[in-house]
Protein backbone atom coordinates (compact mmCIF):
# COMPACT_ATOMS: atom_id res chain seq x y z
CA UNK A 1 0.00 0.00 0.00
CA UNK A 2 1.36 3.02 -0.74
CA UNK A 3 0.68 6.65 1.09
CA UNK A 4 1.07 9.54 -0.86
CA UNK A 5 0.11 12.48 2.14
CA UNK A 6 3.32 12.30 3.58
CA UNK A 7 5.85 13.46 0.62
CA UNK A 8 5.44 17.31 0.61
CA UNK A 9 6.89 17.29 4.39
CA UNK A 10 9.99 16.82 2.90
CA UNK A 11 12.29 19.67 3.46
CA UNK A 12 14.54 20.54 0.41
CA UNK A 13 11.90 18.81 -1.74
CA UNK A 14 11.51 21.69 -5.04
CA UNK A 15 8.64 21.75 -7.15
CA UNK A 16 10.18 20.05 -10.49
CA UNK A 17 7.27 19.70 -13.34
CA UNK A 18 4.60 18.21 -10.39
CA UNK A 19 7.57 15.08 -9.78
CA UNK A 20 6.96 14.82 -6.26
CA UNK A 21 10.38 12.54 -4.13
CA UNK A 22 8.20 9.23 -3.06
CA UNK A 23 9.81 8.54 0.02
CA UNK A 24 8.28 4.77 0.17
CA UNK A 25 11.34 3.63 -2.43
CA UNK A 26 14.25 2.20 -1.43
CA UNK A 27 17.40 5.88 -2.10
CA UNK A 28 17.89 5.56 -5.79
CA UNK A 29 15.06 2.72 -5.95
CA UNK A 30 17.51 -0.13 -5.98
CA UNK A 31 17.80 -2.41 -2.74
CA UNK A 32 21.00 -1.71 -0.94
CA UNK A 33 21.70 -5.39 -1.36
CA UNK A 34 21.46 -5.26 -5.20
CA UNK A 35 23.38 -2.06 -5.31
CA UNK A 36 25.96 -3.80 -3.00
CA UNK A 37 26.43 -6.37 -5.46
CA UNK A 38 26.54 -4.00 -8.84
CA UNK A 39 28.93 -1.96 -6.75
CA UNK A 40 31.29 -5.12 -6.64
CA UNK A 41 30.69 -5.90 -9.95
CA UNK A 42 31.97 -2.35 -11.12
CA UNK A 43 34.68 -2.19 -8.66
CA UNK A 44 36.09 -5.70 -10.63
CA UNK A 45 35.56 -3.86 -14.01
CA UNK A 46 37.72 -0.96 -12.73
CA UNK A 47 40.18 -3.22 -11.77
CA UNK A 48 40.24 -5.06 -15.13
CA UNK A 49 39.69 -2.01 -18.06
CA UNK A 50 37.04 -3.04 -20.82
CA UNK A 51 36.22 -6.60 -19.54
CA UNK A 52 32.51 -7.06 -19.41
CA UNK A 53 31.90 -8.20 -15.84
CA UNK A 54 28.65 -10.12 -15.13
CA UNK A 55 26.05 -9.00 -13.40
CA UNK A 56 22.39 -10.30 -11.72
CA UNK A 57 20.37 -7.53 -13.76
CA UNK A 58 17.49 -6.38 -12.18
CA UNK A 59 13.73 -5.86 -13.69
CA UNK A 60 13.82 -1.74 -13.60
CA UNK A 61 10.42 0.28 -14.38
CA UNK A 62 11.10 0.72 -17.70
CA UNK A 63 11.47 -1.30 -20.81
CA UNK A 64 14.89 -2.83 -21.96
CA UNK A 65 16.57 -0.30 -24.34
CA UNK A 66 15.74 2.79 -22.37
CA UNK A 67 19.39 2.18 -20.17
CA UNK A 68 17.99 -0.41 -17.59
CA UNK A 69 21.80 -0.56 -17.15
CA UNK A 70 23.22 2.99 -17.08
CA UNK A 71 20.47 3.16 -14.82
CA UNK A 72 21.34 0.51 -12.22
CA UNK A 73 24.76 1.34 -12.26
CA UNK A 74 24.06 5.21 -11.91
CA UNK A 75 21.78 4.06 -9.10
CA UNK A 76 24.42 1.95 -7.63
CA UNK A 77 27.07 4.87 -7.78
CA UNK A 78 24.63 7.49 -6.35
CA UNK A 79 24.83 9.33 -2.79
CA UNK A 80 23.07 11.80 -1.34
CA UNK A 81 25.69 14.73 -2.40
CA UNK A 82 25.64 13.64 -6.16
CA UNK A 83 24.63 16.52 -8.50
CA UNK A 84 22.99 14.09 -11.65
CA UNK A 85 22.96 15.42 -15.36
CA UNK A 86 20.90 12.66 -17.94
CA UNK A 87 21.50 12.97 -21.48
CA UNK A 88 20.52 11.33 -24.27
CA UNK A 89 22.19 11.75 -27.64
CA UNK A 90 23.64 14.96 -26.18
CA UNK A 91 20.34 16.50 -25.15
CA UNK A 92 18.92 17.16 -21.45
CA UNK A 93 15.75 17.34 -22.70
CA UNK A 94 14.91 14.27 -24.67
CA UNK A 95 11.96 11.56 -23.93
CA UNK A 96 14.42 9.01 -22.61
CA UNK A 97 17.03 12.11 -20.42
CA UNK A 98 13.51 13.75 -19.20
CA UNK A 99 12.32 10.08 -18.10
CA UNK A 100 15.70 8.95 -16.37
CA UNK A 101 15.87 11.91 -14.38
CA UNK A 102 12.34 12.48 -13.06
CA UNK A 103 13.11 8.65 -11.84
CA UNK A 104 16.14 9.42 -10.06
CA UNK A 105 14.48 12.78 -8.81
CA UNK A 106 11.26 10.71 -7.82
CA UNK A 107 13.44 7.75 -6.07
CA UNK A 108 16.20 9.52 -4.72
CA UNK A 109 15.67 13.71 -4.61
CA UNK A 110 18.70 14.48 -5.39
CA UNK A 111 19.97 17.40 -7.25
CA UNK A 112 20.02 17.70 -10.92
CA UNK A 113 21.59 20.02 -13.70
CA UNK A 114 22.04 20.50 -17.00
CA UNK A 115 25.36 21.93 -16.70
CA UNK A 116 28.28 19.25 -17.37
CA UNK A 117 30.90 20.78 -14.81
CA UNK A 118 28.71 21.18 -12.03
CA UNK A 119 27.63 17.46 -12.54
CA UNK A 120 29.17 14.77 -10.37
CA UNK A 121 27.63 11.88 -12.17
CA UNK A 122 26.20 11.45 -15.76
CA UNK A 123 24.53 9.20 -17.87
CA UNK A 124 24.55 9.16 -21.41
CA UNK A 125 22.96 7.40 -24.00
CA UNK A 126 25.23 7.95 -27.29
CA UNK A 127 27.36 10.84 -26.82
CA UNK A 128 29.91 12.28 -24.78
CA UNK A 129 29.55 15.57 -23.99
CA UNK A 130 31.72 18.76 -25.43
CA UNK A 131 32.61 19.94 -22.15
CA UNK A 132 35.81 17.46 -21.28
CA UNK A 133 34.79 15.42 -18.24
CA UNK A 134 36.89 16.20 -14.69
CA UNK A 135 38.67 14.35 -11.95
CA UNK A 136 35.88 13.09 -9.59
CA UNK A 137 33.17 12.67 -12.15
CA UNK A 138 31.55 9.58 -13.09
CA UNK A 139 30.50 8.39 -16.75
CA UNK A 140 27.92 6.36 -17.28
CA UNK A 141 27.00 4.86 -20.30
CA UNK A 142 23.83 2.50 -21.64
CA UNK A 143 25.07 0.04 -23.60
CA UNK A 144 22.76 -2.00 -25.92
CA UNK A 145 25.11 -5.14 -26.96
CA UNK A 146 28.20 -4.91 -24.70
CA UNK A 147 29.91 -7.54 -27.15
CA UNK A 148 31.93 -6.38 -30.12
CA UNK A 149 32.61 -9.43 -31.17
CA UNK A 150 28.82 -10.63 -31.43
CA UNK A 151 28.77 -9.23 -35.01
CA UNK A 152 31.60 -12.28 -35.91
CA UNK A 153 30.82 -14.93 -32.92
CA UNK A 154 27.39 -15.26 -32.19
CA UNK A 155 28.51 -17.70 -29.29
CA UNK A 156 29.06 -16.19 -26.12
CA UNK A 157 31.00 -19.17 -24.25
CA UNK A 158 33.40 -18.46 -27.50
CA UNK A 159 33.67 -15.03 -27.32
CA UNK A 160 34.58 -15.35 -23.48
CA UNK A 161 37.55 -17.26 -25.05
CA UNK A 162 38.53 -15.34 -27.65
CA UNK A 163 38.77 -11.94 -25.04
CA UNK A 164 40.48 -14.04 -22.43
CA UNK A 165 42.88 -15.29 -25.53
CA UNK A 166 43.39 -12.32 -26.75
CA UNK A 167 42.26 -13.58 -30.35
CA UNK A 168 41.36 -10.08 -31.71
CA UNK A 169 42.40 -10.72 -35.10
CA UNK A 170 38.87 -11.32 -36.53
CA UNK A 171 37.95 -7.96 -35.17
CA UNK A 172 39.79 -6.44 -37.90
CA UNK A 173 37.66 -8.27 -40.36
CA UNK A 174 34.79 -6.02 -39.63
CA UNK A 175 36.72 -2.92 -40.53
CA UNK A 176 38.10 -4.58 -43.81
CA UNK A 177 34.18 -5.37 -44.66
CA UNK A 178 33.41 -1.62 -44.28
CA UNK A 179 36.48 -0.30 -46.57
CA UNK A 180 36.06 -3.39 -49.24
CA UNK A 181 32.17 -1.82 -49.34
CA UNK A 182 32.92 1.60 -48.74
CA UNK A 183 36.47 2.73 -49.49
CA UNK A 184 36.56 4.00 -46.03
CA UNK A 185 35.50 3.09 -42.66
CA UNK A 186 32.15 3.01 -42.28
CA UNK A 187 31.40 2.31 -39.05
CA UNK A 188 30.58 5.93 -37.54
CA UNK A 189 28.94 4.82 -34.05
CA UNK A 190 29.89 2.05 -31.81
CA UNK A 191 33.38 2.23 -33.33
CA UNK A 192 35.67 -1.07 -31.39
CA UNK A 193 38.22 0.24 -29.09
CA UNK A 194 41.24 -1.54 -27.33
CA UNK A 195 41.05 -0.29 -23.61
CA UNK A 196 45.09 -0.49 -21.64
CA UNK A 197 46.12 -2.61 -24.50
CA UNK A 198 44.34 -5.42 -23.74
CA UNK A 199 40.61 -6.34 -23.94
CA UNK A 200 38.65 -4.86 -27.02
CA UNK A 201 35.69 -3.13 -26.01
CA UNK A 202 32.38 -1.95 -27.34
CA UNK A 203 32.26 1.55 -26.20
CA UNK A 204 28.27 1.64 -26.41
CA UNK A 205 26.83 3.31 -29.46
CA UNK A 206 28.31 7.10 -29.42
CA UNK A 207 29.53 8.57 -32.39
CA UNK A 208 33.46 7.61 -33.68
CA UNK A 209 33.59 11.46 -33.30
CA UNK A 210 33.66 10.91 -29.71
CA UNK A 211 36.20 8.03 -29.19
CA UNK A 212 39.75 10.18 -28.71
CA UNK A 213 37.89 11.48 -25.81
CA UNK A 214 37.31 8.48 -23.68
CA UNK A 215 41.04 8.02 -24.09
CA UNK A 216 43.09 9.37 -21.14
CA UNK A 217 39.84 10.81 -19.07
CA UNK A 218 40.06 11.84 -16.09
CA UNK A 219 36.92 10.81 -15.16
CA UNK A 220 36.07 7.31 -14.61
CA UNK A 221 33.83 5.22 -17.01
CA UNK A 222 30.98 2.81 -16.40
CA UNK A 223 29.23 0.73 -18.90
CA UNK A 224 25.79 -0.78 -18.41
CA UNK A 225 24.22 -3.07 -20.42
CA UNK A 226 20.92 -4.23 -18.26
CA UNK A 227 19.41 -6.94 -20.85
CA UNK A 228 22.80 -8.46 -21.61
CA UNK A 229 24.00 -8.05 -17.78
CA UNK A 230 27.04 -7.40 -18.33
CA UNK A 231 29.59 -4.03 -16.40
CA UNK A 232 32.34 -3.34 -18.02
CA UNK A 233 34.23 0.59 -17.17
CA UNK A 234 37.37 2.79 -18.47
CA UNK A 235 39.66 3.92 -15.12
CA UNK A 236 40.87 7.05 -15.26
CA UNK A 237 43.98 8.06 -17.30
CA UNK A 238 43.32 4.68 -19.27
CA UNK A 239 44.72 4.25 -23.06
CA UNK A 240 41.62 3.93 -25.21
CA UNK A 241 43.01 3.46 -28.39
CA UNK A 242 40.32 3.20 -31.74
CA UNK A 243 40.91 -0.27 -33.90
CA UNK A 244 42.18 0.87 -37.78
CA UNK A 245 44.82 -0.15 -40.48
CA UNK A 246 48.04 1.29 -40.92
CA UNK A 247 46.70 2.41 -44.15
CA UNK A 248 43.44 3.31 -43.66
CA UNK A 249 43.71 5.24 -39.76
CA UNK A 250 41.04 6.07 -37.42
CA UNK A 251 38.93 9.25 -38.11
CA UNK A 252 36.77 10.53 -35.99
CA UNK A 253 34.37 11.68 -38.53
CA UNK A 254 31.98 14.91 -38.08
CA UNK A 255 29.70 16.64 -40.53
CA UNK A 256 31.57 19.81 -42.49
CA UNK A 257 29.92 22.71 -40.98
CA UNK A 258 29.42 25.06 -38.54
CA UNK A 259 26.66 25.07 -35.53
CA UNK A 260 23.51 26.93 -36.67
CA UNK A 261 22.73 28.39 -33.13
CA UNK A 262 26.34 28.77 -31.78
CA UNK A 263 28.62 28.77 -34.43
CA UNK A 264 30.70 26.23 -33.20
CA UNK A 265 32.49 24.23 -35.77
CA UNK A 266 34.57 21.52 -33.63
CA UNK A 267 31.33 19.85 -31.81
CA UNK A 268 29.16 16.73 -33.26
CA UNK A 269 26.55 18.03 -35.00
CA UNK A 270 22.77 17.33 -35.61
CA UNK A 271 21.71 17.14 -39.01
CA UNK A 272 17.87 18.17 -39.26
CA UNK A 273 15.38 18.34 -41.98
CA UNK A 274 13.58 22.09 -41.65
CA UNK A 275 11.16 22.27 -44.02
CA UNK A 276 9.59 20.05 -46.98
CA UNK A 277 11.86 21.40 -49.26
CA UNK A 278 14.53 19.36 -47.50
CA UNK A 279 16.67 22.73 -46.60
CA UNK A 280 19.05 21.24 -43.49
CA UNK A 281 19.87 22.75 -40.90
CA UNK A 282 22.93 21.64 -38.58
CA UNK A 283 23.06 22.42 -35.23
CA UNK A 284 25.27 20.73 -31.91
CA UNK A 285 24.00 18.05 -30.56
CA UNK A 286 25.17 18.21 -26.89
CA UNK A 287 22.30 20.89 -25.91
CA UNK A 288 24.63 22.38 -22.72
CA UNK A 289 27.61 23.19 -24.60
CA UNK A 290 25.34 24.73 -27.28
CA UNK A 291 23.38 27.13 -25.03
CA UNK A 292 26.32 27.86 -23.67
CA UNK A 293 28.14 28.97 -26.28
CA UNK A 294 24.94 30.86 -27.55
CA UNK A 295 24.52 32.98 -24.09
CA UNK A 296 28.21 34.13 -24.08
CA UNK B 1 67.40 -38.07 -42.11
CA UNK B 2 64.29 -36.27 -42.02
CA UNK B 3 62.06 -36.76 -38.98
CA UNK B 4 58.52 -36.94 -38.98
CA UNK B 5 56.59 -33.65 -38.97
CA UNK B 6 53.56 -35.44 -36.80
CA UNK B 7 53.90 -38.68 -34.58
CA UNK B 8 50.96 -40.19 -32.94
CA UNK B 9 51.20 -42.74 -30.56
CA UNK B 10 48.06 -44.69 -29.67
CA UNK B 11 45.84 -42.48 -29.83
CA UNK B 12 42.38 -43.33 -28.59
CA UNK B 13 38.72 -41.51 -28.03
CA UNK B 14 35.03 -42.77 -27.20
CA UNK B 15 32.01 -41.63 -26.60
CA UNK B 16 30.62 -42.95 -23.56
CA UNK B 17 30.58 -46.66 -24.63
CA UNK B 18 31.21 -46.07 -28.34
CA UNK B 19 34.34 -46.27 -29.58
CA UNK B 20 35.79 -43.46 -31.71
CA UNK B 21 38.97 -44.76 -32.39
CA UNK B 22 41.27 -46.46 -30.63
CA UNK B 23 45.20 -47.65 -30.40
CA UNK B 24 46.25 -45.14 -33.42
CA UNK B 25 49.35 -44.64 -34.35
CA UNK B 26 51.07 -43.38 -37.22
CA UNK B 27 53.49 -40.47 -38.42
CA UNK B 28 54.17 -38.05 -40.84
CA UNK B 29 56.58 -36.70 -42.46
CA UNK B 30 56.84 -33.16 -44.41
CA UNK B 31 55.46 -33.17 -47.78
CA UNK B 32 53.75 -36.13 -47.66
CA UNK B 33 49.74 -36.47 -48.29
CA UNK B 34 48.05 -39.19 -45.89
CA UNK B 35 44.66 -40.35 -47.11
CA UNK B 36 42.61 -41.68 -44.44
CA UNK B 37 39.82 -44.20 -45.95
CA UNK B 38 36.94 -46.22 -44.12
CA UNK B 39 33.50 -46.66 -44.07
CA UNK B 40 30.84 -44.14 -42.67
CA UNK B 41 31.62 -44.40 -38.37
CA UNK B 42 34.59 -46.51 -38.83
CA UNK B 43 36.33 -43.73 -37.28
CA UNK B 44 38.19 -41.13 -39.54
CA UNK B 45 36.38 -38.14 -38.65
CA UNK B 46 36.94 -38.53 -34.96
CA UNK B 47 40.91 -39.07 -35.67
CA UNK B 48 41.22 -36.08 -38.01
CA UNK B 49 39.60 -33.71 -35.23
CA UNK B 50 41.71 -35.40 -32.34
CA UNK B 51 44.53 -34.86 -34.86
CA UNK B 52 43.74 -31.05 -35.27
CA UNK B 53 42.42 -29.94 -32.09
CA UNK B 54 38.89 -30.04 -32.19
CA UNK B 55 38.38 -32.60 -30.26
CA UNK B 56 40.15 -33.63 -27.08
CA UNK B 57 41.40 -37.48 -27.13
CA UNK B 58 41.20 -39.94 -23.83
CA UNK B 59 44.47 -41.43 -24.48
CA UNK B 60 47.90 -41.03 -26.26
CA UNK B 61 50.15 -38.87 -27.83
CA UNK B 62 50.09 -36.12 -30.57
CA UNK B 63 53.68 -34.44 -31.26
CA UNK B 64 54.26 -31.98 -33.90
CA UNK B 65 57.60 -31.38 -35.02
CA UNK B 66 57.99 -28.03 -36.66
CA UNK B 67 61.37 -26.23 -37.59
CA UNK B 68 63.06 -28.42 -34.93
CA UNK B 69 60.75 -27.46 -32.76
CA UNK B 70 58.48 -30.38 -30.79
CA UNK B 71 55.03 -29.36 -29.67
CA UNK B 72 53.22 -32.00 -27.07
CA UNK B 73 49.89 -30.79 -28.59
CA UNK B 74 47.79 -32.60 -25.70
CA UNK B 75 49.62 -31.23 -22.89
CA UNK B 76 50.02 -27.56 -23.98
CA UNK B 77 47.79 -24.81 -22.27
CA UNK B 78 44.85 -23.38 -24.37
CA UNK B 79 46.51 -20.21 -25.38
CA UNK B 80 49.66 -22.23 -26.71
CA UNK B 81 47.29 -24.39 -28.61
CA UNK B 82 45.17 -21.98 -29.90
CA UNK B 83 47.74 -20.31 -30.93
CA UNK B 84 49.33 -23.53 -32.91
CA UNK B 85 45.85 -24.19 -34.34
CA UNK B 86 46.50 -20.69 -35.59
CA UNK B 87 49.34 -20.55 -37.27
CA UNK B 88 50.79 -24.23 -37.77
CA UNK B 89 47.21 -25.81 -38.88
CA UNK B 90 44.55 -25.57 -41.23
CA UNK B 91 41.08 -27.40 -41.71
CA UNK B 92 39.34 -27.51 -44.85
CA UNK B 93 35.99 -29.19 -43.97
CA UNK B 94 33.50 -31.17 -46.07
CA UNK B 95 30.86 -28.33 -46.21
CA UNK B 96 32.79 -25.12 -46.65
CA UNK B 97 29.85 -23.47 -45.16
CA UNK B 98 31.12 -24.33 -41.89
CA UNK B 99 34.64 -23.04 -42.53
CA UNK B 100 33.54 -19.74 -43.75
CA UNK B 101 31.95 -16.52 -42.75
CA UNK B 102 28.84 -16.14 -44.65
CA UNK B 103 28.02 -12.72 -43.64
CA UNK B 104 31.50 -11.51 -44.85
CA UNK B 105 32.99 -10.80 -48.04
CA UNK B 106 34.91 -13.87 -50.26
CA UNK B 107 37.92 -11.13 -49.66
CA UNK B 108 37.16 -10.64 -46.36
CA UNK B 109 36.93 -14.54 -45.79
CA UNK B 110 40.59 -14.88 -47.28
CA UNK B 111 42.06 -11.86 -45.24
CA UNK B 112 40.72 -13.11 -41.89
CA UNK B 113 44.09 -15.47 -41.33
CA UNK B 114 46.12 -13.01 -42.16
CA UNK B 115 44.85 -9.97 -39.43
CA UNK B 116 44.53 -12.95 -37.16
CA UNK B 117 47.91 -13.36 -37.01
CA UNK B 118 48.48 -9.64 -37.00
CA UNK B 119 48.50 -8.09 -40.28
CA UNK B 120 47.07 -4.75 -40.17
CA UNK B 121 47.47 -3.56 -43.62
CA UNK B 122 44.57 -3.12 -45.52
CA UNK B 123 45.89 -2.86 -48.94
CA UNK B 124 48.59 -5.66 -48.38
CA UNK B 125 45.86 -8.06 -47.29
CA UNK B 126 43.71 -7.00 -50.39
CA UNK B 127 46.02 -7.60 -52.57
CA UNK B 128 47.53 -11.11 -51.46
CA UNK B 129 43.33 -11.87 -51.17
CA UNK B 130 43.26 -11.43 -55.04
CA UNK B 131 46.51 -13.39 -55.61
CA UNK B 132 45.03 -16.16 -54.04
CA UNK B 133 41.13 -15.78 -55.65
CA UNK B 134 43.88 -16.56 -59.06
CA UNK B 135 45.07 -19.12 -57.47
CA UNK B 136 41.40 -21.38 -56.74
CA UNK B 137 40.75 -19.89 -60.27
CA UNK B 138 38.29 -17.51 -58.45
CA UNK B 139 37.45 -14.38 -60.84
CA UNK B 140 38.90 -11.53 -58.65
CA UNK B 141 36.00 -9.35 -59.59
CA UNK B 142 33.71 -11.36 -57.03
CA UNK B 143 36.32 -10.44 -54.21
CA UNK B 144 33.47 -8.51 -52.39
CA UNK B 145 30.88 -10.75 -53.19
CA UNK B 146 29.50 -12.29 -49.95
CA UNK B 147 29.83 -16.26 -49.70
CA UNK B 148 26.42 -16.92 -50.43
CA UNK B 149 26.65 -16.11 -54.18
CA UNK B 150 29.04 -18.47 -54.83
CA UNK B 151 28.36 -22.17 -56.15
CA UNK B 152 29.46 -25.59 -53.90
CA UNK B 153 32.77 -25.84 -55.95
CA UNK B 154 33.66 -22.28 -55.63
CA UNK B 155 32.56 -22.25 -52.02
CA UNK B 156 34.97 -25.20 -51.70
CA UNK B 157 37.77 -23.60 -53.44
CA UNK B 158 37.28 -20.11 -51.55
CA UNK B 159 37.59 -22.20 -47.84
CA UNK B 160 41.08 -24.00 -49.75
CA UNK B 161 42.08 -20.39 -49.97
CA UNK B 162 41.42 -19.26 -46.70
CA UNK B 163 43.19 -22.13 -45.62
CA UNK B 164 45.97 -21.92 -47.61
CA UNK B 165 46.72 -18.29 -46.93
CA UNK B 166 48.92 -18.37 -43.97
CA UNK B 167 51.22 -21.13 -45.69
CA UNK B 168 50.18 -23.72 -42.44
CA UNK B 169 52.26 -26.67 -41.85
CA UNK B 170 50.11 -29.38 -42.07
CA UNK B 171 46.84 -29.29 -43.71
CA UNK B 172 43.31 -31.23 -42.85
CA UNK B 173 40.81 -32.20 -45.49
CA UNK B 174 37.90 -33.80 -44.21
CA UNK B 175 35.73 -35.20 -47.67
CA UNK B 176 36.88 -31.85 -49.15
CA UNK B 177 34.79 -33.48 -52.34
CA UNK B 178 32.00 -34.45 -50.72
CA UNK B 179 29.10 -32.79 -51.34
CA UNK B 180 29.99 -31.73 -54.66
CA UNK B 181 29.00 -33.20 -58.24
CA UNK B 182 31.36 -35.04 -60.28
CA UNK B 183 32.58 -32.56 -62.45
CA UNK B 184 33.12 -30.01 -60.14
CA UNK B 185 34.98 -32.52 -57.63
CA UNK B 186 37.73 -33.32 -60.48
CA UNK B 187 38.25 -29.41 -60.99
CA UNK B 188 39.04 -28.89 -57.11
CA UNK B 189 40.96 -32.49 -56.73
CA UNK B 190 43.07 -30.78 -59.52
CA UNK B 191 43.54 -27.62 -57.44
CA UNK B 192 44.51 -29.73 -54.44
CA UNK B 193 47.30 -31.80 -56.48
CA UNK B 194 48.70 -29.11 -58.46
CA UNK B 195 48.74 -26.41 -55.19
CA UNK B 196 50.23 -29.65 -52.81
CA UNK B 197 52.74 -29.72 -55.55
CA UNK B 198 53.88 -26.49 -56.09
CA UNK B 199 53.56 -25.70 -52.66
CA UNK B 200 54.62 -28.94 -51.53
CA UNK B 201 52.06 -28.66 -48.52
CA UNK B 202 51.69 -31.80 -46.00
CA UNK B 203 47.91 -33.08 -46.45
CA UNK B 204 45.92 -35.16 -44.27
CA UNK B 205 42.89 -35.73 -46.01
CA UNK B 206 40.13 -37.94 -45.04
CA UNK B 207 38.03 -39.29 -47.87
CA UNK B 208 35.43 -42.71 -48.18
CA UNK B 209 36.24 -41.78 -52.17
CA UNK B 210 39.44 -44.30 -53.00
CA UNK B 211 39.85 -42.42 -56.35
CA UNK B 212 40.90 -39.01 -54.55
CA UNK B 213 43.16 -41.14 -52.01
CA UNK B 214 44.73 -42.59 -55.58
CA UNK B 215 45.14 -39.42 -56.80
CA UNK B 216 46.19 -37.31 -54.06
CA UNK B 217 47.25 -39.16 -51.34
CA UNK B 218 51.14 -40.61 -51.34
CA UNK B 219 50.64 -43.01 -48.31
CA UNK B 220 47.07 -44.10 -46.93
CA UNK B 221 44.95 -45.78 -43.38
CA UNK B 222 42.38 -48.18 -43.84
CA UNK B 223 40.51 -47.96 -40.80
CA UNK B 224 37.43 -50.29 -39.60
CA UNK B 225 35.48 -49.67 -36.30
CA UNK B 226 37.84 -47.38 -34.45
CA UNK B 227 41.31 -49.04 -35.51
CA UNK B 228 43.67 -48.70 -38.32
CA UNK B 229 43.59 -52.03 -39.90
CA UNK B 230 46.31 -51.53 -42.78
CA UNK B 231 48.19 -49.29 -44.15
CA UNK B 232 51.21 -48.22 -46.58
CA UNK B 233 52.14 -46.67 -49.70
CA UNK B 234 48.76 -45.92 -51.70
CA UNK B 235 49.58 -47.63 -54.83
CA UNK B 236 50.48 -50.74 -52.68
CA UNK B 237 47.41 -50.90 -50.59
CA UNK B 238 45.30 -49.88 -53.53
CA UNK B 239 47.04 -52.64 -55.76
CA UNK B 240 47.46 -55.50 -53.77
CA UNK B 241 44.93 -55.06 -50.48
CA UNK B 242 45.92 -57.55 -47.88
CA UNK B 243 42.76 -57.42 -45.79
CA UNK B 244 39.51 -59.03 -46.25
CA UNK B 245 38.12 -55.55 -45.59
CA UNK B 246 40.28 -53.69 -48.00
CA UNK B 247 39.75 -56.08 -50.82
CA UNK B 248 36.00 -55.59 -50.48
CA UNK B 249 36.47 -51.65 -50.61
CA UNK B 250 38.91 -51.79 -53.93
CA UNK B 251 36.86 -54.34 -55.13
CA UNK B 252 33.53 -52.20 -54.11
CA UNK B 253 34.57 -49.52 -56.63
CA UNK B 254 32.41 -48.82 -59.15
CA UNK B 255 34.38 -48.63 -62.96
CA UNK B 256 32.13 -46.96 -65.38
Amino acid sequence: MRKTNNVIKIKDFKVDKGLPFDQEYNFAYLDENTKKMIRRAIIKALCIPGYQVPFASREMPMPYGWGTGGVQVTASCLTKRDTLKIIDQGADDTTNAVSIRNFFKKTSNIKTTEITEKATLIQTRHRIPETPLKKKQIFVYQVPIPEPLAFLEPKISETIKMHSLSEYGAMHVKLYEDISKNGHIETAYAYPVKTNDRYIMDPSPIPKFDNPKMNNSPAIQLFGAGREQRIYAIPPYTKVKSLDFEDYPFDPFKAEHACDICGSKNTYLDEIIVDDAGNKSFICSDTDFCNKRKNK
Amino acid sequence: MISPLLNVTNLSKSYDNIVGCKNISMSLYPGEVLGIVGESGSGKTTLINCLSGNLEPDRGKIIFNINNKETDFLNISESEKRKFIRTDLAFVHQNPRDGLRLNVSAGGNIGEKLMSVGNRHYGNIRSLATKWMNKVEIDKNRIDDLPITFSGGMLQRLQIAKNLITSPNVIFMDEPTGGLDVSVQARVLDLVRSLVNELNLTVIIVSHDLAVIRLLADKMIVMKNGAVIESGLSDQVLEDPQQEYTQLLVSSVLHV
